[in-house]
């Protein structure tokens, strides 16, 4: 435990834990020191002097942020001195750039403009020089508009610390001090990856992301807590809707994820324009015709019961949620006892440990990535790695390919050369190994060697690959020698080879929300849902079991799929 | 009791603070017992008494050299100067023109607008020349501001009402909006 502090704020006794700042004494007692650029989930650098408070015996006003409690500590946090300074130090952010509410996109949501309010704002105190600064619309997803930028930092400490990526920093001095990318180029031009942390954590209306902007503010908008779907990391994210439609999406501060998503995870849901699935379908006189549910069950529970059970294959994509696998385990091997399997890889050739996590990357000495690009395919991870990498930690990278990884790696060795991957990590003192499907299963054996001390995280290709190995499925694809298949697609897609092999088969039945090649040629397509229309839970790569929010109601007429499954064994 | 005198004029404004003013609906004919108002944009006589009044309002943006005219004269007759609005408060959306070069803004207003045939800036002497457009608290000394693209009627009722309570409004909560 740590040592208890005894303070007085405002009068009142609190119990502080020592090494906390004043802010996060008196936040833990509910007691709000306004912060701007302050935000938990960064270093405090007390840039902006709004969280200033009196503390007895110091000479004037202190920041909370950064100031240490001691014991016997008596703090003032809205004295008429605190008061009058705050009102000043807002006066001062309002005389720079242009903060005109009125037409700014973050008005009623921003940090600036609520503590205006706090602090009774009814005029600028100091008036504004109206010269207008640039403003940056290069990057595809949002837009840097340097008026409404008070040069908090927050950004800069995002993309270095969070993000690990360094982009941001800032030119000019005094009051031609701005924000820029790689010393000073246009945004769209520079390392950034657009991860949009710095969006994210903006207090202001500076950042405003271009497809969520104006469309509604926090007091008109639904957040609903979930997790991303786009690779196996399953980042915390908030998804925020409006009237059914999703707006923008958010990292979740509290999750293994630090508040941080990448591209896909952010934007990618944005991207979408196939044409989605709406009713059942059945191929009648050479045409997809929509049918009712009952009739598109009946005619595959039809189909099925024609075939051996021996000549039926069912795969499902590893995207889906628990109940969904189950479900399908459940049908397709225990009720029809078909052959089952999965359409993307889930590490089933290793034998490896399980159960790494996010946390252990960041306390390790010793990283060693083999047979993936985490940087490429599942981003946070290659984030939390550069983060451990900046705090000292050593990458080995095992790969033959031009993996992204390679530029941060301190030592690289081929796939066969894991015999020196894992000696170089052996006298460390915490290393992590993250294992994806490129490694050689013989090289994977060489592993076991640093069992003992190593924690593994396994690099799923697919979001709940940890489910679909756990319930021993496999990557064994061959519907061409099958009478009757059943494909489970969601909303993913297959190769044109793959479709070929599928359409060999005398009947094929796809379940997906899209309309895609595969629909076109399939005897039966059912609708299904997307991720974020469900109520479920996958497991991570951590393999923990997270849940799967329904941030939008269920298109009229839809079914969930382990539903589907459920009315199609009842028919069996 | 003699009615409080009360002066209202605009500078460049879109009228939306004064039909935030006509939003008082009923109470607007409750207040003319306690009140009298002079004069105003929207009545027939328009310029504050020479004899002075007790509250003068002005709302929107210092934008021309008439609107310097009607803020020193709406000074020098009234005790207690109301700001109103955002655009007398804060500058507005006028301010926006003070990023682009004046002639650039007139040529664009006269001459470029899609609506507009053979256009012509006015050049005329007799005509109020534009300047750098600011809030009207940089040309004259204001005693009470209350921000709000237009400010509600519940504010304007408030702020009336204090003053006639004899005191300086201080504005929170619902009463105190930027937008
Ligand atoms: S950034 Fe905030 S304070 Fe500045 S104009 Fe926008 S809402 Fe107002
Ligand atoms: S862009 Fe936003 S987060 Fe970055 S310094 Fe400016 S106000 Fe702060
Ligand atoms: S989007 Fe990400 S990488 Fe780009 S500047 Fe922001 S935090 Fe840095
Ligand atoms: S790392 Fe994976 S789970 Fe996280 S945001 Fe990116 S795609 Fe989503
Ligand atoms: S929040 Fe403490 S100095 Fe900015």
């Amino acid at each position: 435990m740590d040592k208890v502090v005894n303070i007085r704020i405002n009068g009142r006794h609190i119990r502080a834990r020592a090494g906390q700042t004043v802010m996060e004494a008196a936040k833990g007692v509910g007691i709000d020191i306004p912060s701007l650029c302050h935000h938990p989930a960064v270093t405090p650098i007390g840039a902006c002097r709004i969280c200033v408070v009196e503390i007895e015996r110091q000479r004037g006003l202190q920041p909370a942020c950064t100031f240490p409690v001691t014991e016997g500590m008596r703090v003032e946090t809205e004295s008429p001195k605190v008061v009058e300074e705050r009102r000043f130090i807002l006066g001062l952010l309002f005389s720079e750039g242009n903060h005109y509410c009125p037409f700014c996109e973050s008005s009623g949501d921003c940090e600036l403009q609520a503590l205006a309010y706090r602090y009774g704002l009814d005029h600028w105190i100091y008036q504004n020089p109206g010269e207008a600064r640039p403003v940056d619309g290069t990057r595809e997803h949002f837009i840097m508009d340097h008026n409404r930028c008070i040069l908090c930092r927050r950004c800069i400490r995002v993309c270095s610390e969070l993000a690990a990526n360094n982009t941001l920093g800032v030119k000019y001095r005094g009051a031609k001090t701005v924000i820029c990318a790689d010393g000073g180029v246009p945004f769209g031009e520079s390392t950034c990856i657009s991860c949009g942390t710095c969006l994210q954590i903006c207090p202001t209306g500076a950042l405003i992301d271009r497809k969520s902007a104006y469309a509604g503010r926090e007091s008109q908008v639904e957040r609903t807590k979930s997790v991303c779907m786009f690779c196996s990391v399953g980042c915390g994210s908030e998804i925020i809707t409006r009237a059914g439609r999703v707006l923008r999406v958010e990292g979740e501060w509290e999750e293994h994820n630090n508040g941080v998503l990448c591209l896909k995870g952010r934007f990618e849901l944005f991207k979408e324009t196939r044409k989605r699935i709406e009713t059942p379908l059945i191929r009648k006189d050479s045409r997809m015709q929509q049918v009712s549910w009952e009739e598109a069950l009946d005619t595959l529970a039809q189909a099925f019961k024609k075939s051996p059970s021996k000549k039926i294959g069912a795969w499902t994509t590893c995207r889906t949620l628990n109940l969904t696998l189950s479900e399908f385990v459940a049908v397709f091997l225990g009720k029809i006892g078909a052959n089952v399997g999965v359409l993307e890889l889930t590490l089933a050739r290793f034998k490896l440990p399980l159960g790494g996590s996010l946390n252990d990357l960041l306390s390790a000495d010793t990283i060693l990535v083999t047979g993936a690009d985490p940087l490429s395919d599942h981003p946070v991870i290659g984030y939390h790695i550069k983060r451990a990498c900046m705090n000292g930690a050593r990458l080995v990278l095992v790969s033959d390919n031009n993996n992204e990884m390679r530029r941060f790696a301190h030592k690289t060795f081929s796939l066969n050369e894991m015999g020196k991957a894992v000696k170089f990590c052996q006298n460390s003192a915490s290393p992590v190994v993250l294992y994806g499907e490129e490694t050689p299963p013989e090289q994977a054996e060489k592993l076991a060697a640093l069992q003992r001390k190593a924690h593994f995280i396994p690099l799923f290709p697919e979001s709940n690959g940890f489910h679909a190995k756990a319930l021993g499925l496999r990557a064994n694809f061959a519907p061409s020698q099958m009478e009757a298949v059943y494909l489970l697609l969601e909303d993913t897609s297959l190769s044109d080879e793959k479709i070929k092999q599928a359409r060999e088969a005398k009947f094929l039945a796809v379940h997906a929300s899209y309309h895609s090649p595969i629909t076109e040629v399939a005897d039966i397509v059912f609708p299904a849902l997307l991720w974020y229309e469900h109520e479920g839970s996958l497991y991570n790569l951590e393999g923990k079991k997270v849940a799967v929010r329904k941030a939008v109601s269920l298109p009229e007429g839809l079914i969930p799929e382990n539903e589907v499954l459920t009315q199609l064994a009842a028919r069996m | 009791m003699a009615k409080i005198k009360i002066a209202t004029d605009w500078l460049a404004a879109c009228a939306g603070c004064h039909m935030s003013l006509l939003d008082l609906d009923e109470r607007l004919v409750q207040l003319l017992d306690k009140i009298e108002i002079t004069s105003s944009p929207i009545t027939d006589l328009k310029y504050p008494p020479r004899e002075g009044v007790t509250v003068g309002i002005l709302t929107g943006t210092v934008n021309n050299t008439a609107h310097l005219e009607v803020a020193r004269v709406m000074r020098e007759r009234c005790q207690i100067l109301v700001s109103l609005g955002d655009c007398s408060v804060l500058g507005g959306v006028p301010l926006m023109r003070n990023q682009v070069k004046m002639e650039d803004a007139l040529r664009r207003a006269y001459v470029e607008t899609e609506s507009t045939v053979d256009g012509l800036i006015p050049r005329s002497e007799e005509l109020a020349q534009p300047i750098f457009a600011r809030p009207l608290d940089q040309v004259v000394k204001v005693d009470v501001y209350l921000p709000g693209c237009p400010p509600s009627a519940d504010a304007i009722h408030f702020v009336i009402g204090e003053l006639l309570e004899g005191r300086i409004p201080v504005l929170k909560d619902q009463v105190l909006k930027y937008d």
